[in-house]
């Protein structure tokens, strides 16, 4: 509210009154805030936000006494957080001193630091939460060894604060609950197989001539096919042509959903014998799993077609290519299914004892809790059911993994309460639930059985395990899933697969290029988790894992072949997440870069202080509305002098214009068009830069901003819920140790399993439906 | 290779095969619906939602009463004038601000058939029942789905939606409670399975056998669920009610498919994967839509054609540029055109729709004469968020009940939750209150 009416409000051009008197009463209090704090508002603030002027809706006779500064807490914080950036007061106006500036904020942060050792600790509660499409997806990887990709079958998770993990809006509709029927058919099927495969294998071609392959470049195809059954499968990869008599042979390589699963060397000089068409194929044979997948065959470094002309890339006497995938298949495979090993322990035809042993195994895992003998008791039923309908005992099975796989306590995460109404009874959370909120936190999936023994026997909290917990659980390769889940989430870079640049404008976007800058953003984030870098390499690294594909479209010399590997870094092009073309080509706009989307991506997701949307009767300044780069940054300047605008735009356009070098996906470049690059600035604080590497020095002052602005982002994804004006206790203790470690990511990650939202819980109760969304109301 | 000798060069079954999605066989059998569908037939009521506001200058006409020139967005609809009831000056007064700042495009979604303002909040969320489930509600039980959800652009995969407002605002059109959204069918394959079943290739037997597994399973998970419920506090007893209710109303469809085992022949192949081109992926949603209304599978449905803020490029026909910027076009002439292009092209697309409807007979009369549905936008001018005039027509006559071929203009202000209330009336559900509604309208039709 506060924020949002310091925006908003024009600027008026009646004369500034000077500022209201302090009554006498709170004066008689006088402490530093009177001697300190005061003046310096009355001398440099009220001028214009006092009741008659009243600027952007704030008059600060509310926050004229130190009892307000804790009374209007989020308006304080907006106030400090203007005055800390230089955005106020506006230009034109003297600056603060630096040293009043930092008396304002120690005064005030330590006013709410005192206030906050006073309050009652509150972990605050978490909504009973159903597994989101990721999370179903991985629970059943690794429940049941079976792959299936919830995301292509159930409807859209919808999601709030940036994340699909919020409990409170994870619903469930009729249309979910149909689909996790279903699901569990599918999926119980697969994994115990008891269900024969089609007896004649199918084929299914994919061609060129009929228009059911997509080329992605010279020597590479690409199909969506879907797979009915898990099975082996002979895929036929159709090769014509030839290339020169001296040609060396080229490897094949086939994946699956951007996976290499197999390569093959392929001879491609003519060979002997007369061919009217040159034609050969290679066949691969593959056990593959049921889904919808994305199969791609291509060659390897294929050096030699860079040297086709482009018109002959497609004759048959001058270039060997590829044209076609069929898939023949499904023919039982030879090994036995991981499922199987997995789910079936012993025999079930052997007895109930053996039933009842592979059924507590199970629910055990999927519940992930110990089960009780009724439980397992009416999951036995279902077998019974299966065999008394004439099926055999695999199918029984089969049936009460169904029963398993719709149950609340498979599909929810439920936390219990001593008692569940009482918002003061603030409690730990039990081992169990504990080791759930772990696993779902670090690999988005359900605890393995090292971690639920270790709650079990209730030792996840004795001295060092639930450190050494965390260790290994990071080292683990399912913690890739914090860089699938949360940092594709956090840098937005999911979007990746639904922009969609103008191939006329920049022909090189394609799915490969998008897939290699995913893979950049997904390793650099990696790596600095893994080897639990400082988080201020987000920023500046001197190092990026590139293939040759990316390495040439950022001009990096010396990488060659589609293998990503670490590059250390010798221009200053480059260096952290805002230099990575995935960032750069999801904040811009199919035909252009701009300034203000990458402006505001900044401040949301890096430095914490999200702008505002433009007031209603404002439209959104369209820079796409603007022919050319030349003019847009006039625009954008004159935009600027209207003080409605400014007042936000000042920093984010200085933000975005520093980024001017990188085009709307990612390449460097000096010239936008006919007009020069131009991308100095000068932030509100007065500090300038005319590089991108001097920006992000500047940037790197404000490490602090970042950590905390990452802090609260991973608490909220880790907790799944909003933060709450109790969680600020929380963000600063995490923020101080972050600090003390030199900002190392796995003490934030550590941190946050040792805070109190994470480790406890408490009652519902109306306090916290009155806290809702404090950031919300303070920023906007 | 033996194998290859052995098959046949391309064998597809079903399931298996083609990437891309054939092309529907446009002779369906219009028997089928005569056959289930006894006596009258049922009245239908639907909505198509297109997102950011339209370019109103081309849309607006400036005359009451019979239709007569048509703008240049209408202009598609040409042929179907004599079906069409344009509507003007109807306003959601609860998709404006009313002091709860920016985010007009996750508050028009909201609130469009729930008639209430959506509470800003990215997670606590809360509008109210959408006027379709309200109607669904008293009419589902006859059909197999008590309403059909489509939709056509997925969400957003990471970032903020609208300005402190949750995506579930502008994913969702209709709302079963005022905190459970129902997400729309995006997938025309995940369509096909669910109006006409996966298992097509089952036997009646086995159909049966599944049936008696789902309905053992549904009770075991209840029965769990109940004995859960009670040590839970009450948002937490929310989210399960949330579930039990749901597994009720797949409890009621496994019911009614017993009672009931014919299965439907859409007469088409099953799609697969989504058709990159719109006009495409527009026909194959509203070709199952079709046989799921002539089949008399549901009675209400929406439709979310794109998502409010929508940076769809529409190269569809030469526009490289996202929806929503484009709106916010500044009065540029070039990008003005750009904004009435991307809605006449919309247009165009439910103007297509309109002609099936048109083939489907039922009795004396066609599928079309027998629907109403509301093709509209939850803004006016997406450049300005006006929330006033919204764009609005209705296609079909509701079974002998709207008189079209004409345009009205309601007095200013007049709320839309007025005319919902009003098609609430036409599918036998009387509710004195509706969102902000002040009464019913007047003179749809002329009787």
């Amino acid at each position: 509210m506060f924020a949002s009416s310091v925006l908003y409000a024009a600027n008026s051009a009646r004369p500034p009154k000077p500022a209201s008197k302090v009554p006498s009463s709170q004066v008689a209090k006088a402490s530093s805030f009177e001697r300190d704090i005061q003046p310096l508002l009355a001398n440099n603030c009220t001028t214009c936000h006092n009741d008659q002027l009243a600027s952007g809706g704030l008059d600060l006779a509310k926050f004229s006494t130190a009892s307000s500064i804790l009374q209007h807490r989020d308006g304080w914080e907006r106030i400090v957080q203007k005055v800390r950036t230089g955005e106020m007061p506006p230009e034109g106006l003297p600056r603060l001193p630096v040293a009043q500036i930092e008396a304002l904020v120690k005064f005030v942060q330590s006013e709410f630091e005192k206030a906050d050792r006073n309050v009652k600790p509150d972990p605050g509660r978490v909504t009973t939460r159903r597994l989101n499409r990721n999370e179903y997806s991985n629970t059943i990887r690794d429940l049941l060894a079976v792959d299936f990709r919830a995301e292509r079958d159930f409807p859209t998770d919808d999601s709030g604060h940036g994340f699909d993990n919020m409990s409170d809006v994870l619903t469930i509709s009729p249309v979910l609950m149909e689909k996790y029927i279903a699901a569990a058919e599918r999926i119980a099927s697969r994994a115990i197989g008891g269900d024969p495969l089609p007896k004649k294998p199918v084929e299914a071609e994919y061609h060129i001539k009929h228009k059911t392959i997509r080329r992605l470049d010279a020597s590479t195809i690409e199909a969506t096919h879907r797979l009915d059954w898990d099975g082996e499968y002979i895929v036929r990869i159709g090769l014509p042509g030839e290339r020169g008599q001296d040609a060396k042979p080229v490897t094949l390589g086939f994946w699956m959903n951007g996976k290499l699963l197999q390569t093959s060397l392929v001879e491609t000089k003519p060979s002997k014998l007369e061919y009217f068409d040159p034609y050969s194929d290679t066949e691969l044979r593959l056990a593959l799993p049921a889904g919808d997948h994305v199969f791609r065959a291509g060659f390897i470094n294929d050096d030699f077609v860079k040297t086709v002309p482009e018109k002959e890339l497609f004759n048959s006497k001058k270039n060997k290519f590829l044209n076609s995938i069929t898939f023949v298949g499904p023919f039982p495979a030879k090994v036995e299914k991981a499922s199987r090993k997995k789910i079936l322990t012993c025999d079930p035809n052997t007895g109930a004892a053996c039933v009842d042993k592979i059924l507590s195994a199970l629910a055990r895992r999927a519940y992930r809790r110990p089960v009780t003998r009724a439980e397992v008791a009416a999951l036995a039923k279902f077998a019974a059911m299966a065999k008394a309908e004439g099926q055999s005992m695999e199918q029984g099975i089969q049936l009460a993994i169904q029963a398993i796989l719709v149950s609340p306590h498979f599909l929810f995460r439920i936390e219990r309460d001593l008692d569940p109404t009482d918002p003061s009874k603030v409690h730990k959370i039990s081992d169990l639930e504990l080791a759930s909120r772990l696993s779902y936190f670090l690999w988005t999936s359900m605890p393995d059985d090292e971690l639920l023994s270790i709650a079990e026997a209730g030792k996840l909290r004795q001295p060092s395990v639930l450190e050494a917990q965390v260790k290994r659980m990071l080292a683990d390769e399912r913690s890739s899933a914090l860089a699938d889940n949360f940092a594709g989430q956090w840098l937005e870079t999911r979007n990746l697969d639904s922009i969609t640049p103008d191939p006329k404008k920049f022909p090189e976007w394609g799915p490969e290029l998008r897939d290699s800058m995913k893979t950049e953003t997904r390793m650099f984030f990696e790596s600095i988790l893994r080897e639990n870098r400082p988080l201020s390499d987000f920023l500046d690294a001197k190092y990026t894992f590139l293939d040759e594909r990316l390495a040439k479209h950022y001009g990096i010399e010396g990488v060659s072949g589609g293998t990503f590997r670490r590059v250390e870094l010798t221009t200053d092009q480059r260096g952290g997440l805002l230099s990575q073309a995935s960032i750069l080509s999801i904040s811009s706009y199919p035909t252009r870069t701009s300034p203000v989307i990458r402006g505001k991506y900044l401040l949301q997701n890096f430095l914490g202080a999200p702008p505002p949307a433009p007031p209603p009767d404002v439209p959104t300044l369209d820079e796409e509305a603007v022919g050319n780069a030349g003019s847009l940054r006039q625009q954008l300047e004159k935009h600027r002098s209207n003080a409605t605008c400014a007042s936000c735009h000042n920093r984010m356009d200085v933000l975005g214009f520093g980024l001017e070098n990188y085009d709307a996906i990612g390449k460097w470049r000096t010239m936008d068009g006919k007009f020069p690059v131009d991308i100095s600035g000068t932030f509100p604080n007065g500090k300038s830069f005319s590089t991108p590497a001097e920006m992000k020095v500047l940037l790197k002052e404000e490490l602090p901003d970042f950590a905390r602005c990452i802090i609260e982002k991973m608490l909220t994804y880790s907790l799944g819920r909003g933060l709450e004006k109790y969680d600020r206790k929380t963000i600063d203790d995490i923020g101080r140790k972050l600090s003390a470690s030199g900002y190392q990511f796995q003490t934030l990650i550590s941190e946050i399993v040792q805070s109190l939202p994470f480790q406890s819980r408490r009652g519902e109760g109306l306090l916290t439906k009155e806290a809702v969304n404090p950031k919300e109301v303070a920023r906007q | 290779m033996i194998m290859r000798k052995a098959l046949p060069r391309r064998t597809f079954l079903k399931g298996m095969g083609t990437a891309i999605a054939l092309p529907f066989l446009d002779a369906m059998t219009p028997a089928l619906a005569s056959s289930r569908i006894p006596g009258q037939a049922p009245v239908r009521m639907g909505f198509v939602y297109v997102p950011n506001g339209m370019d109103v200058r081309n849309w607006n006409l400036d005359y009451e009463g019979k239709l007569d020139k048509l703008s240049r967005i209408m202009q598609p609809l040409e042929r179907h004038k004599q079906d069409l009831l344009v509507l003007g000056n109807l306003t959601h007064n609860n998709g404006r601000a009313l002091l709860d700042g920016p985010g007009d495009h996750g508050r028009c979604c909201g609130s469009y058939l729930t008639g209430i303002q959506p509470r800003k909040s990215a997670v606590d969320i809360k509008v109210g029942i959408s006027m379709d489930q309200i109607v669904a509600n008293q009419i589902g039980h006859q059909t197999r789905f008590p309403s059909l959800e489509l939709g056509m652009e997925d969400s957003r995969q990471a970032g903020d939606c609208d300005s402190g407002y949750s995506c579930a605002y502008t994913n969702n059109l209709a709302w079963r409670s005022e905190t459970q959204p129902l997400p729309p069918v995006l997938d025309p394959r995940a369509l096909f399975e669910r109006l006409f079943g996966a298992d097509a290739g089952l036997t009646p037997e086995a159909r049966a056998q599944r049936n008696r597994f789902r309905r053992s399973i549904l009770d075991f998970v209840t029965n769990d669920t109940r004995k859960l419920q009670s040590s839970l506090g009450p948002t937490d007893k929310r989210k399960l009610e949330e579930y039990l209710s749901s597994i009720r109303e797949i409890e009621r469809q496994i019911e009614r498919a017993e009672k009931d085992n014919e299965q439907i022949d859409p007469q088409m192949e099953k799609p697969y994967g989504v058709p990159a081109d719109f006009a495409e992926h527009f026909k194959l949603m509203t070709d199952m839509l079709t046989v799921a209304l002539q089949a008399d599978l549901s009675r209400v449905f929406t439709f979310l054609v794109t998502r409010e803020g929508t940076s769809r490029p529409y190269r569809e026909i030469g526009i490289p540029d996202g929806h929503h910027p484009l709106t916010h076009h500044r009065n540029d002439p070039a990008l003005m055109e750009k904004v009435t292009q991307i809605n006449t092209y919309h247009v165009t697309q439910f103007a297509g729709w309109l002609d099936k409807l048109k083939t489907i007979k039922e009795g004396d009369s066609t599928l079309l004469d027998n629907s109403m549905i509301v093709y509209g936008a939850g803004l006016c001018d997406g450049n300005r968020h006006n929330h006033e005039d919204l764009p609005t027509l209705i296609a079909g006559r509701g079974g002998n009940y709207i008189s079209p071929g004409r345009r009205i203009e309601y007095r200013k202000e007049t709320p839309m939750s007025n005319l919902f209330l009003t098609m609430m009336d036409r599918m036998g559900v009387h509710e004195e209150y509706f969102g902000d509604a002040t009464g019913r309208v007047d003179g749809l039709n002329l009787t």
